[in-house]
């Protein structure tokens, strides 16, 4: 049926169409939508299990837990909450743990700007958790991606047996938009569980989830490794291969609007909708799994512009990555404050075409005898 | 303790002692509460297919890896909401979390007291050796108030968590106090723990000779049982509280049906599988059957001491029954009766 859905909506949706049965949150602006819809479905569904957790940490590992347990599950937030998690981030990724995040970005860092549009988190996305580790990460632009992109975050993650972060913003998460979203489920591929639940272990031989370093195989298997390189190489290596060759299978982005101009404009999520009105004069190209970065894809056309700009609601991370996959300079817009408009990005693409700075002009601090501007809305 | 011996033999069965020694320092309180905890398993009928381990960071965490079971070693202080969520989704397994003080009360107090208050039905085994042993004996959550350590050289200024009051803040908890000398006593409150239907929360005081005992007085592990013997009483059976240096399990106040928001069950009216407990403590056993199990046990030990030490350790694991170990070492399996 067709019907007005907000994005925050269509990613609850794609997760259940994807067979999640778990979900653990705690309210935050802008994703708190995605905790209010999953309570009152967990009430209408009793094998769907809800929890209100006290705090992101807890969230984030419950449906480590959960999915031990056999559950798909995942868990929704903002960059505060997403911070709070990095560490079950690490420890899912280094478990190997299919569980997924959603993270609708506002504007930081701290508490920022709670309900104004971000996308500052991207690189946290990469590098949050400590140690190395290598994730999988999408970003929709729409109602109807948003619900696509879900079911393709939770079959990565069963297939990559990882952590897989949904990246959203304020505006995407807001978004409302009609769609259909039965007729989108009908025909997706649902991936199987990877793991057996917990106590459906070989039996004589149970199994033993560690963060800490423990040797899998051989005469030591069961025990800690923490003093083995050897044993980390295998594993490191094992797990980054792995995750190269599912996030290979997922290589989702849009190259178009008009591919014979000379300037090519990289964006993703809602900048790439509000973009959308230069479509006549600028070529786009639009990751939606946004890592690990589409170096081949982007490689295979970038020959063909004389400039690329990078124009994100940060200051130019995507844009670092796409520079060190390309060797050649990569313009920046930032679009910084939560100010994602039109304008913005005209303004912007201007200043850096013409060969000025990536810096927009830095407006005067107001003069106290300027008019009072009450609910801080600039 | 020769009426010990059967019991040892069937509670190996649920640890991995292929892996032994463990890393515990010598004379930690530690091993002595898997073991307990392994006799109680046993006891209860608890094994891989029915009872999952979660274990934190931290000396205790690593008991997960030597018990013979499915087992979540997680983040530093985060046991209860992964704990919490597996019995969310598998609701009839038992979920045992076995943790430190640090662990349960510091870095993860935020989680154990919203884990009372949804009364998630978990047993919760506190390792309280009022201490952080692994980083070499900083002061923890318990650690009493005037106590020297490594990072209160002058004495703990602070006073410790209240563990008791934290738990009994709910009406629906069991909250229980032993400590590694009184094994009995240690093992019938793991017992009546696991039982309960609802969260419970067995604080069991410990010794880290270590890297606490020594820096304030005691020579030898030896000698803070010692201690524990001579200060820690029973409380009275109808205890509504206990005091300092008492132990004893304090049931949960309101013994009627508990409330309808437990183990993170969704909003709706419970409609999921019934909140059944899955394992019942044994019914009491009167003298006659006590007679006969201890001359059984002493009948046992007498038949395993003729035995090879290899091929004692091969029944330990149950690699082997001991009727076999005894027919090929041609011993007759009357002739200790």
């Amino acid at each position: 049926m067709r019907r007005l859905t907000q994005g925050n909506e269509a990613v609850f949706r794609g997760a259940v169409a994807a067979g999640a049965n778990y979900y653990a949150g705690y309210p935050i602006s802008p994703s708190t939508e995605i905790l209010n819809v999953a309570s009152g479905w967990a009430a209408q569904h009793p094998d769907f299990r809800f929890l209100q957790a006290e705090d992101e940490i807890a969230s984030a590992n419950a449906i480590i837990g959960a999915s031990l347990a056999g559950a798909k599950a995942f868990t929704a937030t903002s960059g505060p909450g997403f911070s709070l998690m990095q560490e079950a981030v690490g420890y899912a990724q280094k478990v190997g743990v299919p569980c997924v995040f959603v993270n609708v970005q506002r504007v930081g860092p701290a508490t920022g700007m709670p309900t104004m549009p971000g996308q500052g988190d991207v690189m946290q996305v990469r590098y949050g958790s400590t140690g190395d580790y290598s994730p999988i990460a999408f970003y929709p632009n729409g109602v109807a991606e948003a619900f696509r992109v879900t079911v393709e975050a939770f079959n990565a993650a069963e297939e990559s047996r990882s952590p897989v972060v949904i990246l959203s913003d304020t505006f995407i998460g807001h978004l409302n938009e009609v769609v259909d979203l039965d007729e989108a489920a009908a025909g997706i591929r649902v991936a199987p569980r990877t793991i057996p639940p917990l106590g459906q272990h070989e039996p004589g031989k149970p199994r033993f989830f560690a963060g800490v370093l423990m040797y899998e195989h051989g005469p030591n298997a069961g025990e800690p490794a923490t003093a083995d390189a050897d044993e980390y190489l295998r594993q490191y290596y094992e797990t980054k291969h792995r995750h190269a060759e599912v996030a290979q299978r997922y290589a989702l982005y849009e190259h178009g609007w008009n591919t014979d101009a000379s300037v090519l404009i990289i964006c993703y999520g809602i900048v790439s909708r509000v973009a959308a009105p230069l479509a006549a004069d600028y070529a786009l190209f639009r990751p939606i799994r946004i890592h690990p970065l589409l170096a081949d894809e982007i490689r295979a056309i970038a020959d063909r512009y004389e400039q690329i700009v990078c124009i994100e609601a940060n200051d130019g991370q995507y844009a670092d990555m796409v520079e060190l996959a390309l060797h050649r300079e990569v313009k920046r817009v930032p679009l910084l404050g939560g100010r994602v408009s039109l304008e913005a990005v005209r303004d912007g693409l201007a200043r850096v075409l013409s060969g000025g700075p990536s810096e927009p002009p830095i407006p005067p601090v107001p003069v106290e005898s300027a008019e009072r501007s009450p609910l801080g809305i600039g | 303790m020769p009426e010990l011996a059967l019991a040892e033999l069937d509670f190996k069965r649920r640890l991995k002692v292929d892996l032994f020694p463990t890393i515990w320092c010598p004379g930690c309180g530690i091993g002595t509460i898997m073991i307990q905890l392994a006799m109680v398993l046993d006891e209860m009928g608890l094994d891989e297919t029915n009872t999952i381990i979660v274990s934190g960071i931290g000396c205790t965490g690593r008991m997960g890896s030597y018990l013979k079971h499915e087992s979540v070693y997680t983040l530093h202080g985060r046991t209860l909401p992964v704990a919490e969520a597996i019995k969310a989704v598998q609701p009839d397994m038992n979920v045992i979390v076995v943790s430190g003080d640090g662990d349960t009360a510091s870095i993860g107090g935020n989680h154990l007291i919203h884990a009372i208050r949804r009364n998630a039905r978990l047993t919760v085994l506190c390792n309280n050796n009022e201490i952080y042993g692994l980083t070499g004996g900083q002061t923890g959550p318990t650690t009493p108030t005037g106590t020297k350590t490594l990072s209160s050289p002058a004495g703990n200024p602070n006073t410790p968590i209240n563990l008791q009051g934290l738990v009994r803040n709910s009406p629906h908890a069991l909250y229980a106090k032993t400590t590694v000398y009184h094994l009995l006593h240690m093992r019938n409150a793991i017992r009546e723990a696991i039982a309960h239907d609802g969260f419970s929360f067995v604080d069991i005081t410990s010794q880290c000779i270590e890297n606490n005992g020594r820096r304030i007085g005691f020579a030898s592990a030896n000698e803070m049982l010692t201690f524990y013997r001579k200060t820690y009483k029973r409380a009275a059976k109808d205890a509504e509280q206990l005091a300092p240096f008492e132990i004893g399990v304090l049931h949960p106040r309101d013994r009627g049906a508990p409330a309808a928001n437990g183990s993170s069950q969704a909003a709706a009216p419970e409609t999921g599988p019934a909140a059944e407990p899955v394992a019942k403590p044994r019914p009491a056993v009167d003298d006659a059957e006590k007679a006969r199990r201890r001359a059984d046990s002493q009948r046992r030990l007498a038949l395993m001491q003729q035995l090879d030490p290899a091929v004692k350790l091969q029944v330990a694991k149950g690699e082997l029954t001991l009727a076999d170990a005894l027919r090929a070492a041609g011993i007759d399996p009357e002739s200790a009766a």
